[in-house]
């Protein structure tokens, strides 16, 4: 971890109306990097960058530090943040009908961006708007340029909105659930697009997904949020090989299979903890099967383990628990297999699976007072 | 619970009842204007899709982003109208959109969007939202309203404590999940679902797809269920439609198609389908430009980005005919099936 960082994320908190929803997110992204962030509804995954942005409601409270070179983002001008939005930082939005405007034509909204950042007037970003539409996958963008936003269908409108966040050639780029309404085959497409785009103009890309597939093919290191906190962190392949947080474990057990018998699908029981009344302790800990007696009490901070990841939890899944994802995918098996000898190093967590964490030396570090 | 697929068209067997929802040759166009004083050009959205649905049954539809599936899902239920063709509701064809038959009807024909914002009035609450069906149906008293809406809050896995909230107070899975709710408020008999669960994450995803499992199983709910989202659709849909173009080019029992697709288009979806563990370079990416609906190839709509393309592909439309027991496919290469493999 000796690269610089593009944006270090600190301390970040956020409350609406005097509730916590984000609870001092650590975050970095280095220069091309592909950061994943996945994490059930609601735990806070749009809010971290849309507070990183300066995007909130006024209502919003934020706290921490967003650090962008030597500029901090919380509470700058806002002729700052508008330098920042777009020009070093694009974020593509979850809802494509909330960020394109419906009165506008689509081609103007794209011209309009490369007016603003990249100074492009007339026939000029006429034509980089058509280049950037055809680079997206938008068919016949020349004619198509001046349609209403409601003339494209779903996945398109998505495509528009990747074209207009790439207007502005970001340093880093935010996809919010940016493949969400797309097909397969685009949805390849655009994962193999923003794959180039990074190789090529040397972009960072975070990459909000609950498509724990799709951020496995785009993302070298993934970060899964709970309520508000980052829960487990690391290394793609390991973290997907060997999900350990039992939360990350309970996402990959949810996850309907394209082979294999049809059975019910297996969600994580219960529900996402209201921010106003959430649990003392682990806030996974009325939903976890692993829970034991100090889940409840204490809340277990986000420690590094050996194996370069970082995790929350004081009972986590064993490291060599086979997931689901290798029962399923025959393709897994390889990975699985180069993963075994990674282990040869001795794991972090010592003992049956079964122990509760107050016999295990290195699990006091984790403790910590609980919360308020 | 094994349920009355499709009509086997190679044997011609009789079938048990008719079915709720009967499609018969849709087509829709949508006019677009090239420049300020181009000509219109007719956008062929829909081609000619015909589609049958059993009672307790679901219908998959899969296939690429613009092939007009939501124009598809909105022409099921008579929100968009056809050029040509006719849909059939438990036999009889759909009332005109608007008149007072039609909105009766809606009470028994539901459809969950896209997308939820757009989907949801920014002004009611959530349950005020939920509760605006049973209020336009005159479905039972105040209390009994008021008990069915916390009733279907929780089975959508949403908090009494949200009831009060509104729709942009709500993370984007949340929203869809109220979205939800108010389509199964009046006990539908059909419902389509656009998209219904992409905006979810994976926990409550697997949740609403058991939920719309057990609703069809409680109640003999049809759903037609729009995904892109291969996975889902193989969990949830008995048979499976992929469109491409605005057409249908494969159709099937969803485990079959799925296991071993028939059509070139339908083999490069299934390729491309993302799993932990499987690396972009494995993927069929399609080659070539995205179709364009407004200038439709001529010969078969997927011929210039097929691998398998031949001279009579360029020249002449497959019809969707049959394949194999319960299946058919438009491509002039299959039924002749194994010759794909190759
Ligand atoms: N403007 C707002 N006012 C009040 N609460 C809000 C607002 N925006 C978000 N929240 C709350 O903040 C929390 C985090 O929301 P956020 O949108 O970041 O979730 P998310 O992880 O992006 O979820 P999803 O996967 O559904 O998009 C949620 O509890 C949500 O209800
Ligand atoms: N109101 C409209 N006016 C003109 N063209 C339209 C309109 N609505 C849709 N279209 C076009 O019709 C075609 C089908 O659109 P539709 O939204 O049905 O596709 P879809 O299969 O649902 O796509 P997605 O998977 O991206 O949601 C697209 O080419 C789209 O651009
Ligand atoms: S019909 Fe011909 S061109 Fe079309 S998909 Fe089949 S093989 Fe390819
Ligand atoms: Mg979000
Ligand atoms: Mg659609």
């Amino acid at each position: 971890m000796s690269r610089s960082h593009l944006v270090q994320i600190r301390d970040l908190s956020v409350a609406f109306d005097g509730v916590p929803v984000l609870h001092g997110i650590d975050l970095d992204v280095a220069p091309g990097e592909a950061v994943g962030l996945v994490g059930e509804s609601g735990c806070g995954k749009s809010v971290t960058w849309l507070a990183a942005l300066g995007l909130l409601p006024a209502k919003a409270r934020v706290s921490g530090q967003v650090r962008l070179g030597a500029v901090d983002l919380v509470g700058a001008q806002r002729a700052t943040l508008e330098g920042v939005r777009g020009a070093k930082v694009a974020m593509i939005f979850q809802d494509p009908s909330s960020a394109l405007n419906p009165v506008i034509r689509a081609g103007r909204q794209i011209t309009e961006a490369l007016g603003i950042h990249r100074g492009l007037k007339g026939k000029a970003a006429r034509r980089e708007a058509v280049r950037l539409m055809e680079l997206v996958g938008i068919p016949d963008p020349a004619r198509r340029f001046d349609l209403y936003p409601h003339e494209f269908s779903g996945g398109q409108c998505q495509r528009l909105m990747i074209a207009m966040a790439l207007a502005g050639e970001p340093d880093l780029l935010v996809a919010d659930e940016p493949t969400t309404a797309l097909d397969a085959t685009i949805q390849a497409q655009i994962l193999d697009l923003l794959a180039t785009l990074r190789e090529e103009m040397g972009m960072a890309v975070v990459f909000i997904s609950h498509d724990l597939g799709a951020v496995a093919q785009v993302c070298e290191r993934i970060c899964v949020m709970y309520a508000g906190r980052i829960v487990e962190s690391g290394p793609v392949g390991r973290v997907f090989d060997a999900p350990r947080h039992p939360y990350t474990r309970g996402l990959f057990d949810a996850l309907p299979s394209l082979t294999g018998p049809r059975t019910r699908l297996s969600p994580i029981p219960g529900t996402v903890p209201d921010p106003r009344a959430l649990p003392q302790g682990c806030a996974f800990a009325p939903r976890c099967a692993r829970a034991v007696a100090v889940c409840s009490l204490q809340r277990p901070r986000l420690e590094p383990d050996a194996d370069g990841r970082a995790l929350a939890c004081f009972d986590p899944v064993p490291a060599d628990a086979r997931t689901p994802a290798e029962a399923q995918h025959p393709a897994a098996r390889a990975s699985a297999a180069v993963r075994a000898v990674d282990e040869a190093a001795p794991p972090f967590m010592p003992g049956p699976h079964g122990a509760g964490p107050a016999g295990s030396g290195p699990d006091r570090g984790r403790w910590q007072e609980a919360a308020q | 619970m094994t349920l009355d697929v499709m009509p086997d068209v190679t044997r011609d067997t009789p079938r048990k009842a008719a079915p709720l929802l009967e499609a018969d040759g849709l087509v829709r166009i949508y006019e677009t204007r090239k420049g300020l004083f181009g000509q219109p050009v007719p956008v062929r959205a829909v081609n000619g899709v015909s589609l049958k649905v059993a009672q307790g049954e679901t219908l998959g539809i899969v296939g690429e982003s613009g092939s007009g599936k939501s124009t598809l899902g909105r022409m099921l239920l008579g929100v968009d109208p056809s050029q040509e063709g006719v849909v059939r509701f438990a036999g009889a064809p759909l009332p005109a959109a608007g008149t007072p038959a039609w909105r009766a009807l809606r009470a028994h024909m539901q459809m969950v969007h896209q997308d939820p914002l757009a989907a949801l009035d920014k002004r009611l609450t959530i349950a005020d939202q939920i509760r605006e069906p049973l209020d336009i149906h005159a479905r039972g008293n105040r209390a009994e309203r008021r008990a069915r809406v916390a009733e279907l809050m929780q089975a959508v896995g949403l908090r009494p404590d949200q009831a009060g909230r509104y729709p942009h107070e709500l993370s984007g899975g949340q929203r869809q999940r109220v979205v939800i709710a108010r389509a199964l408020a009046c006990g539908p008999s059909l419902l389509v679902c656009d998209e219904p669960v992409s905006a979810l994450d994976v926990s409550i995803q697997a949740q609403v797809v058991n939920l719309l499992a057990d609703m069809q199983a409680a109640n003999g709910l049809a759903m037609v269920f729009i995904s892109h989202d291969l996975k889902v659709v193989r969990n949830l849909a008995d048979r499976v439609a992929v469109m491409y173009l605005g057409e249908i080019v494969e159709e099937g029992p969803v485990e079959a198609v799925f296991a071993a697709p028939q059509h070139p288009y339908t083999q490069a979806l299934v390729s491309s389908v993302p799993a932990p563990g499987k690396r972009l370079d494995g993927r069929m990416i399609l080659k070539g430009e995205p179709p364009n609906p407004a200038a439709r190839p001529a010969g078969c709509a997927f011929h210039p980005r097929c691998p398998h393309a031949v001279a009579s592909c360029r020249a002449e439309a497959p019809a969707l005919v049959p394949t194999a027991a319960g299946r058919r496919a438009a491509c002039h290469l299959v039924g002749g099936a194994d010759r794909l493999a190759a």
